[in-house]
């Protein structure tokens, strides 16, 4: 089979920096989705069920329609409502943003509610606030067990960033598309683009090893 | 809640088997075997069909220019064929694996394209436009010298502006032609560069839009449509002969004033 190394050559300073937007899009929706998500995971777990309810339809919104039409919405949608010149790049970053909010909500809610109600009344007993609990007990072992749940949706996350191509957002995928567009061959720019996700998303599930042992109580 | 269990498993099995089944009908009638049965062969055609007014989905219908065209040209040509959507790229790559057997897509007839593909005789002469927000300082093509501009990935539009302004980040390529013209009306790119027909199809639709559309025939010169085959496909010469003679029937001026409500250049499609 002829391989033409040269495609791969010539694209890679573009593949530098797709790379380099992958990974901006990626963190920007890890960030903002951990803050948004905490938030809406909260919101779904308060007793009062007229507070529950935009929460719940929060996370039924963005885990139930497809990305790639989350991503058309906010571009072509909402985006001009607030900016005279939308960014595909910002849009890619708010849809991912809001996407994973959906999900992580879901993992923070799993977590605190996975943890023994004996543990919550004990810390009671011992004279500390709801909130104390919830921070010195609670919560440290609550997040031990989202680690991977957490790993597991950063990974689509980073994998789900190659949907940015269409609205032309300059990610890796994007420039794979273009390179393939451009020679009509298939193996040399998919396999680039596939071994840079494949590194992406190994280095997220080392680093997700490595803080579940860290943080091992055995 | 057992039952109920199994019940559902059952149902899962069953609907993953008739998965199955469609998937593997799919691969048998679009293997190229049969070489023996040709002329009573399904032929199968893929498009874009994004493309208006060549070929575009109209309730779920695959219509246009092209459609009509393949239509005429089959018919003469007395095969038997199958037009199915499945996206520019793809378009490309499955003639290549034989996938399909041919490709009508608005495609132009370039000599990089010739040396992986053959072409049929050209049935249309189109030109590259540019497509700006009315009341643009842009008035030809050497006016979008630093700003940015649109394309479809993969196209002669894409070709037009690399030529005029070289490659890099200042082209923003998408995957179709509206997503290009909407990015357009949303401010993201200056201009985009199109196949006038669709360009102008696209101002006829969309007056409220406020687009114009502005003819540099010094900066970009005419173009051929052509069918796409494999290389050495045997179907050229059939299609070819069908297209002669749909054109000199007058056919193809009735499918011509029907979709672009004007008379075509013939003496020009003939010359090439």
């Amino acid at each position: 089979m002829d391989f033409r190394f040269d495609i791969i050559v010539e694209y890679a300073p573009y593949f530098w920096q797709g790379l380099l937007v992958t990974i901006g899009v990626s963190l920007a929706g890890i960030v903002f989705g951990l803050i948004l998500g905490l938030f809406i995971g909260l919101g779904k777990m308060s007793s009062n069920p007229i507070i529950r309810l935009p929460f719940s339809w929060y996370i039924n919104f963005f885990r139930g329609t497809p990305l790639v039409v989350q991503i058309l919405l906010v571009h072509f949608g909402a985006m001009p409502l607030f900016f005279a010149q939308p960014n595909a790049v910002a849009s890619l970053a708010v849809s991912l943003s809001l996407n994973s909010a959906a999900y992580v909500a879901e993992i923070f809610r799993a977590g605190i509610q996975s943890i023994d109600k004996g543990q919550m009344e004990a810390a009671r007993s011992l004279g500390m606030t709801h909130a104390q609990a919830m921070r010195y007990i609670i919560l440290p072992q609550a997040l031990k067990r989202m680690i991977p749940p957490f790993a597991n949706e950063f990974i689509v996350l980073i994998k789900d960033s190659s949907l940015g191509m269409v609205i032309a957002a300059p990610e890796i995928m994007y420039w794979g598309k273009a390179a393939a567009g451009e020679y009509y061959r298939v193996w040399e720019p998919y396999l680039t683009v596939a071994f840079i996700y494949l590194l992406l998303t190994l280095s997220l599930s080392k680093l997700s090893h490595y803080l579940e042992r860290k943080y091992s109580t055995q | 809640m057992l039952k109920m269990k199994k019940g559902l498993i059952v149902a899962v099995v069953a609907a993953l088997f008739m998965a199955l089944a469609a998937c593997g009908k799919s691969t048998e009638t679009s293997s190229p075997s049969g070489a023996e049965k040709e002329g009573k062969q399904k032929i199968t055609v893929g498009t874009d069909a994004a493309f208006a007014p060549f070929e575009y989905m109209q309730k779920g219908k695959i219509v246009g220019f092209d459609a009509d065209l393949l239509d005429a040209v089959m018919k003469e040509a007395g095969l038997d064929y199958e037009l199915k959507n499945i996206g520019w790229d793809p378009l490309f790559a499955s003639l290549q694996s034989k996938e399909i057997d041919m490709g009508i897509s608005g495609i132009t007839i370039t000599d990089e394209r010739k040396q992986s593909y053959d072409f049929s005789a050209p049935y249309f002469e189109a030109t590259q436009v540019i497509l700006v927000k009315q009341g643009s300082p842009v008035k030809n093509a050497l006016d979008l010298k630093g700003k940015t501009i649109g394309v479809q990935n993969a196209t002669t539009g894409q070709e037009a502006a690399e030529k005029l302004f070289g490659k890099g980040p200042h082209i923003k390529k998408f995957e179709t032609t509206v997503v290009a013209i909407m990015e357009l009306l949303n401010g993201g790119v200056d201009a985009v560069i199109t196949d006038n027909a669709v360009a102008n199809e696209y101002v006829k639709n969309n007056p409220n839009k406020k687009l114009q559309v502005i003819e540099d025939p010094k900066n970009f010169a005419s173009e051929y449509y052509g069918m796409i085959f494999p290389k050495n496909s045997e179907l050229k010469a059939k299609v070819d002969e069908a297209l002669k003679n749909v054109i000199n029937s007058g056919k193809y001026t009735e499918i011509y004033k029907k979709w672009f409500g004007k008379e075509p250049k013939l003496d020009r499609l003939k010359q090439q």
